[in-house]
């Protein structure tokens, strides 16, 4: 029995090992099949087509896309990397390939612009916000003075009448 | 409810059109544009081209001679259009150290072949089977040529319809400094 519950365990551990490295290994082969194409796709997103209005290479049909996207696989399965790729289009195409501009030189307004109007935007609106609760306060509190005022002179004159009404 | 007052209202307005404005230059102003090719001024891409007669031609076979690149497909029209202008030019040419290449991109081969027995004239065309000359060149689309000078520096690019006014301007301009070396 106990020769048996050995066995079983082995055969266990071999079976639970095998699908462990059987496992890993078709993750890895599917990784690496899948870095290409993720990287490709990637870059692909990176560049703008040349020839359209508005498209990145990566969701364009023309043939120019097409031969961009086999050229950047070409250069990934090289050995290239990603920034060497990019440099390699930008000296054909020059700098208006690049789908977001490098920040460099007055590219950084592009960059920092956007930061700059949001924050201006979003202290605008804080200031507006603040000023408005403000303002509905006083509003408020000027409302009840008005309107406690206007309930005592009324009691008042029920009162007088009241009393009036007694003698 | 009074947020701002009069010079609060024209100091936001003018902090809006600031930005606007250094926005709009960082986009637009001084910025190198898709038609003016980074590659004028520096050393010709190499290449090597499978003529239609069988035969390879590069770019290194050519050394110290000058080269009209011509990118052309047989759907283009006005690659129809140059083919004349290109023709006599090179009849002009072709005993002054000048090469005339076309290079046919994105086109089916028998298209570009009955397109070549119309309108190809006597100089090489070839195509480049692994389709890369077109973006080593940064071709955004045909006709578009490429002069290149004897010492294999691409000093001009047209994008366009040429003219025999056109190719006689840049043939000259780009043997120039071949001239005055010698």
């Amino acid at each position: 029995m106990n020769n048996y519950l050995i066995k079983s365990s082995h055969i266990l551990y071999i079976f639970f090992v095998f699908i462990m490295l059987f496992g890993f290994q078709s993750l890895s082969v599917a990784d690496e099949g899948k870095n290409i194409d993720d990287q490709t796709k990637e870059l692909s997103y990176l560049l703008m087509c040349p020839v359209c209005q508005g498209q990145s290479v990566g969701e364009s049909n023309s043939n120019l896309a097409h031969d961009m996207r086999d050229i950047i696989r070409k250069q990934l399965e090289a050995g290239r990397s990603k920034e060497e790729v990019l440099a390699y289009f930008v000296s054909s195409y020059g700098e208006s390939i690049l789908a977001s501009p490098p920040p460099k030189g007055i590219n950084w307004l592009l960059w920092l612009l956007p930061g700059v109007g949001i924050i201006l935007g979003g202290i605008g609106i804080t200031l507006y916000l603040f000023k408005a609760q403000k303002e509905d306060k006083n509003e408020g509190s000027q409302k009840i003075n008005t309107q406690a005022k206007m309930d005592n002179e009324y009691m008042k004159r029920i009162e007088e009448e009241l009393k009036d009404s007694d003698s | 409810m009074k947020v701002l007052g009069n010079s609060g209202k024209i100091v936001v307005l003018i902090l809006i059109l600031g930005l606007v404005t250094l926005m709009g230059y960082a986009i637009f102003g001084n910025r190198d544009i898709v038609k003016i090719s980074p590659l004028i001024g520096k050393q010709a891409p190499g290449f090597t081209l499978k003529t239609f007669d069988g035969q390879e031609l590069k770019l290194s076979d050519l050394e110290g001679k000058t080269v009209l690149l011509n990118f052309w497909a047989s759907w283009c029209m006005p690659c129809r259009q140059e083919a004349g202008a290109l023709e006599s030019s090179w009849q002009k040419y072709k005993d002054k150290d000048v090469v005339f290449v076309g290079v046919n991109v994105w086109d089916d081969n028998s298209n570009a072949q009955k397109y070549l027995s119309k309108f190809g004239g006597g100089y090489t065309h070839g195509l480049d089977p692994n389709e890369e000359i077109q973006v080593d060149y940064g071709v955004g689309g045909v006709p578009e040529t490429f002069f290149i000078d004897s010492s294999g520096n691409v000093r001009d690019k047209f994008t366009g319809p040429l003219t025999e006014q056109i190719i006689d301007y840049f043939v000259l301009k780009t043997k120039q400094p071949q001239e005055n070396e010698s």
